[in-house]
């Protein structure tokens, strides 16, 4: 079989990606290796956000939830605060029961994050510049980030440059006062890092979710139907501009202008987009004599360590939390990890290769399905396996929340459990890194997945990367294989493929 | 009120004392005002006990600036540097690993241990030095402000830019690891020896409240590559007569370009008339005016103990407060009877010569963290000793021995109790931990000095004991040390200038600050006049 591109991987990423090129006008296949299209993406809460520039221009039917919270944070002595999408003053009355100057201080630091996100978001849809070559185009964009950065003022041009590389722990404790508002705020800072709040560089992560939506907490929107109705609107929509897209199609090697697969068919392409991630791309499907010694070995350290482990329940109504009494505030994201020092206790853990005892939670409720992401589970465990040691994991899970929502036990229809192992196994997540490896500042923009190759391509000529492990990284935005998109159609269009 | 000088130096450290030579060498007239009865701040030798000298505080030297040693002709001024030959760590195990300066013995030595690591260690070693290289001229550049809109500022910013252009693939990548990587996961890429690993990255945590594992710890390592004494790269030294004879060498040097220096002058404030720094007063009650006062005492004492919040800009001193100290480590100093005798490598050989090192593993490295996150100290702390008395003679009476031993994590800040009581505990901690490799050294101790984060605060001047005033994190470094928009030496009191630690490029025996100050000092006066 022949094709102009073929899009390893029906991720959501490698469905954005089919889309674009397919729109553009070139045969486009996907081929997915389990039954199912966007298997990754159905992990994850929520949307993380996806851009609204992709869903403009693929006019996809998608109807957004933008719940009224954000996220419920939930304190051991049974009191609990609300953080509100878009509603300032609600959030404000929340934190007075717990600081008055906090809550004077909280403003401030929505508008303070929401105007360094407006700077930054640009380079989230841009292609990272070449670092020894930038092209005209790259110092342009760049131009243009850097007058949007002149045009911060001194004050917050300051707090960026300053927060890149901080602890995320010292960060909160700058703005706030209450622990169990700087624990809710630092979360998003640690969240599938192997890192503690006292890690530096974890503010890294506010400030890319501010760059994404303009708040420095993880988003709560949400799609009507959940992740599968999301994940089928790309799908059918990669369909409508012609993609075709197979599942159950397991590449197994990737050849010069052609990808084998597992049954031994080749299919032959100009182009071969992998949406997998890189250490599974370079280390497993292409032969090791295709590449630089040098760059195997960069590759090679790439990080990507597991951390987090997905706890599914079905419940047979929803739980009963201490202290909250309406519905609505469970609509959000609920957060558990009270304190700055419970997550890094729960991080502690996990340098030693033993799961956290006590561990911080990330929890969302969608039609009687309590969907958890555990944090530390270290994907190399010191004792035993995770295929022995599942269980005991989901038990801890379970065991924490009941800690807020004693009834939750009794409810309990039926409970699925993703420990990192199955990340790699099932969902060909290399090392169980939910992001595709960690993002951390050298792993980032410029530099991710290398220095030097960030810009989509790959030392092999018609190779291209489109998923999590390039710029600008995991979560469902939809931005890496719109990015990728765009730099293989500009190579088909220069005659280059 | 009496006499009027060009400059007055407040703190008579390092820092202080090279930024005073350079501006007396520059013509202008300089007093230096040292609150204790001794000059050197931190690099300073105290006879602690009858007979026994110690470097009291910081013992090693290896970042001195050499421009420095050569532009202020140190030698002639007493200061002989002494190799420290190497590191020795022992294991629980029973084994060691010995690092030498000999390249060859020292990659044998790793090949006992893994092969692999011994054929990493010669490409790390090279690639190590390309970045030092990189990095050296930064050291003693004044910070460009990155929000600047004059284009002389941006200037700078583009010089570095470029030059990080012109390097390598591999050293880009390199570089790039090293500003942000952790130390453990940096080392990690290179070697498999964890005993190799946790004494490497040891130096990545010296003076920070960070693990091995934390971001940040990796650019460190670095600075093993850029000691520099009498132009041998990568060695350190002892200084002949203790840390405090390097302090002693350059207050020569001051005092014969002209510099007056006075000792147990401690200042009580700075003076200000019209916003603008006129003078000190001491704590005696006596004025002294100058035209500028240039501080080499943290931003806590100079601003909020000297001149007062009332006078500054609110942004200014917010920034001040978030500035970090959190000191983490503690000194140990012990008087011997004769010297310790290991386990793992029994007798009294050249292994004692140099650093001994107490970081058997990465995990020891991270548990003694852990502990001290949550406010103890580390019950089995990282542990960096010399017996300088082995290749100084003059240190100690005839046939005893000093030894010095930092430690850390020592909180400043301890969860239960306080650091007065909890001294001679943390002292046993120390002395046991020393004790499971050289089983002897509990019945050599003759006397010993415990010195915890709040002793260096009292006696030294250093803010919540923090070594190099201020933590050495990215966004304590370059263009942010000490405050943001302040990291060119002026200070928002116009007279006022900064030539400590607390600014670019930060702690060590390095002199840098001051004379890089001194240096921005005279562009300035140059201007203004």
């Amino acid at each position: 079989m022949k094709c102009d591109v073929v899009i390893i991987g029906g991720g959501h990423n490698g469905l954005v990606a089919a889309c674009y090129l397919a729109k553009g006008g070139l045969k486009t296949l996907v081929l997915e290796r389990r039954e199912n299209v966007g298997s990754g993406a159905e992990l994850d809460h929520a949307l993380g956000p996806f851009s609204s520039q992709i869903i403009t221009d693929l006019n996809l039917r998608l109807e957004l939830l933008n719940p009224k919270v954000r996220v419920l944070a939930l304190s051991d002595d049974g009191q609990s605060l609300c953080i509100y999408n878009n509603d300032v003053d609600a959030t404000v009355k929340e934190i007075e029961k717990f600081s008055l100057k906090d809550a004077k201080s909280y403003p401030e630091f929505v508008e303070s994050f929401s105007r360094i996100g407006r700077v930054l978001a640009p380079l989230l849809s841009m292609t990272p510049p070449s670092i020894d070559k930038p092209s005209k185009g790259d110092v342009w964009q760049l131009g243009k980030v850097g007058l949007a950065f002149r045009g911060l003022g001194k004050k917050d041009e300051y707090r960026l440059l300053r927060w890149g590389p901080m602890a995320v722990a010292d960060l909160v404790s700058e703005w706030f006062e209450t622990e169990l508002l700087r624990a809710t705020v630092a979360a998003r800072g640690i969240h599938g890092a192997f890192a503690g709040p006292w890690s530096a560089g974890t503010s890294l992560g506010l400030l890319w979710q501010a760059a994404m939506d303009g708040s420095a907490l993880a988003s709560s929107v949400s799609v009507r139907g959940g992740m599968r109705a999301f994940v089928q609107t790309l799908a059918d929509a990669a369909k409508s501009f012609g993609a075709e897209i197979r599942t159950s199609a397991e590449v197994e090697r990737i050849e010069s202008g052609k990808v084998v697969l597992r049954n031994g068919e080749e299919v032959e392409a100009r182009a071969i987009v992998s949406s997998a991630d890189p250490r599974t791309t370079f280390l497993k499907l292409v032969d090791p004599v295709e590449l630089d010694p040098n760059f195997l070995l960069k590759m090679r350290n790439y990080r990507a360590p597991g951390v987090v482990a997905i706890v599914k329940l079905r419940l047979s109504a929803l739980p009963a939390f201490r202290g909250i009494d309406s519905e609505e505030k469970l609509s959000g994201r609920i957060h558990i990890g009270p304190e700055i020092d419970y997550l890094e206790r729960a991080f502690d853990a996990s340098k030693y290769g033993e799961f956290s005892r006590e561990p911080y939670l990330d929890i969302a409720i969608d039609d009687k399905v309590m969907s958890i992401h555990a944090q530390f589970a270290p994907y190399k465990l010191k004792e035993g396996d995770w295929n022995t040691r599942r269980e005991e994991f989901a038990d801890v899970v379970v065991d924490r929340i009941s800690h807020y929502a004693s009834n939750l036990k009794d409810l309990i229809v039926d409970r699925q459990v993703i420990t990192p192992l199955d990340l790699e196994q099932s969902y060909g997540l290399s090392g169980g890194n939910i992001h595709h490896g960690e993002q951390t500042l050298d792993q980032s923009f410029t530099f991710r997945p290398l220095i030097g190759w960030a810009q989509y391509r790959t030392p092999l000529q018609s190779l291209y990367l489109c998923g999590a492990g390039t710029h600008p990284g995991g979560g469902v935005t939809g931005l890496p294989g719109a990015n990728a998109a765009r730099e293989v159609a500009r190579d088909f269009k220069a005659g280059k493929l | 009120m009496t006499q009027k000088y060009d400059v007055v130096v407040i703190g008579g450290g390092h820092n202080g004392l090279v930024n005073a030579a350079y501006l007396a060498r520059a013509g202008k007239k300089v007093l230096v005002l040292e609150r204790r009865h001794v000059l050197g701040g931190a690099a300073v030798t105290e006879e602690v006990f009858p007979g026994f000298k110690f470097s009291v505080c910081s013992y090693v030297v290896s970042l001195l600036r050499p421009e420095i040693i050569r532009e202020l002709d140190l030698p002639r001024h007493g200061l002989e540097i002494l190799p420290l030959d190497g590191t020795f760590t022992p294991m629980p195990n029973g084994d060691y690993l010995w690092r030498v300066n000999d390249h060859a013995r020292t990659r044998r030595e790793i090949a006992r241990h893994s092969r692999l690591d011994a054929e990493a260690y010669d490409e790390y070693g090279k690639a190590m030095i390309e970045m030092a290289h990189f990095v050296k001229p930064i050291m003693s550049m004044t910070p460009p402000d990155p929000t600047t809109l004059d284009p002389k500022g941006w200037k700078n910013l583009a010089f570095l830019g470029r030059r990080f252009q012109r390097l390598s693939d591999d050293d880009k990548y390199n570089q790039v690891q090293l500003m942000t990587m952790s130390a453990v996961d940096f080392l990690d890429q290179w070697f498999e020896t964890d005993v190799l690993k946790a004494t490497m990255s040891a130096s990545g945590i010296i003076g920070t409240f960070l693990g091995v594992r934390s971001p940040g710890t990796a650019y460190v390592l670095l600075h093993h590559y850029m000691g520099e004494i009498d132009g041998a790269f990568r060695s350190w030294g002892f200084a002949r007569g203790g840390t405090g004879a390097i302090s002693n060498a350059i207050a020569d040097a001051a005092r014969e370009a002209g510099v007056e220096i006075r000792t147990e002058a401690p200042i009580a404030e700075i003076l200000l008339k019209n916003g603008r720094a006129t003078g000190v007063a001491l704590a005696n009650g006596e004025e002294i005016r100058a035209n500028v006062i240039s501080s080499s005492v943290d931003p806590r004492l100079t601003f909020m103990k000297m001149i007062g919040e009332q006078h500054l800009p609110d942004d200014f001193c917010t920034d001040l407060k978030r500035y970090k100290y959190r000191g983490s480590s503690g000194k140990v100093n012990l008087a011997l009877d004769g010297l310790p005798d290991f386990k793992s490598l029994p007798g009294a050989g050249a292994h004692l010569r140099g650093a001994i090192s107490i970081s058997p593993g990465v995990e020891y490295m991270e548990r003694a963290y852990d502990e001290a996150k949550y406010g103890r100290f580390s019950r089995r702390p990282y542990i960096d000793m010399v017996i300088p008395s082995l290749t100084d003679p003059s240190v100690a009476p005839p046939g005893k021995h000093v030894m010095s031993c930092f430690v850390q994590y020592a909180p400043y800040n301890l969860k239960e109790g306080n650091w007065d009581e909890k001294r001679d505990e943390f002292g046993d901690a120390v002395v046991n931990t020393i004790a499971e490799h050289a089983p002897n050294i509990k019945e050599l101790i003759r006397d010993r000095q415990v010195l915890t984060p709040l002793d260096l605060e009292r006696e030294f001047g250093l803010s919540e004991g923090n070594i190099f005033q201020g933590e050495l994190t990215l966004e304590q470094l370059f263009f942010l040390r000490p405050a943001p928009g302040w990291a060119q030496y002026r200070t928002p009191i116009k007279g006022l200038y900064m030539c400590g630690s607390a600014t670019h490029p930060g702690g060590g025996i390095m002199g840098a600050p001051g004379r890089n100050a001194a240096l921005q000092l005279i562009k300035d006066w140059k201007k203004s006049v």
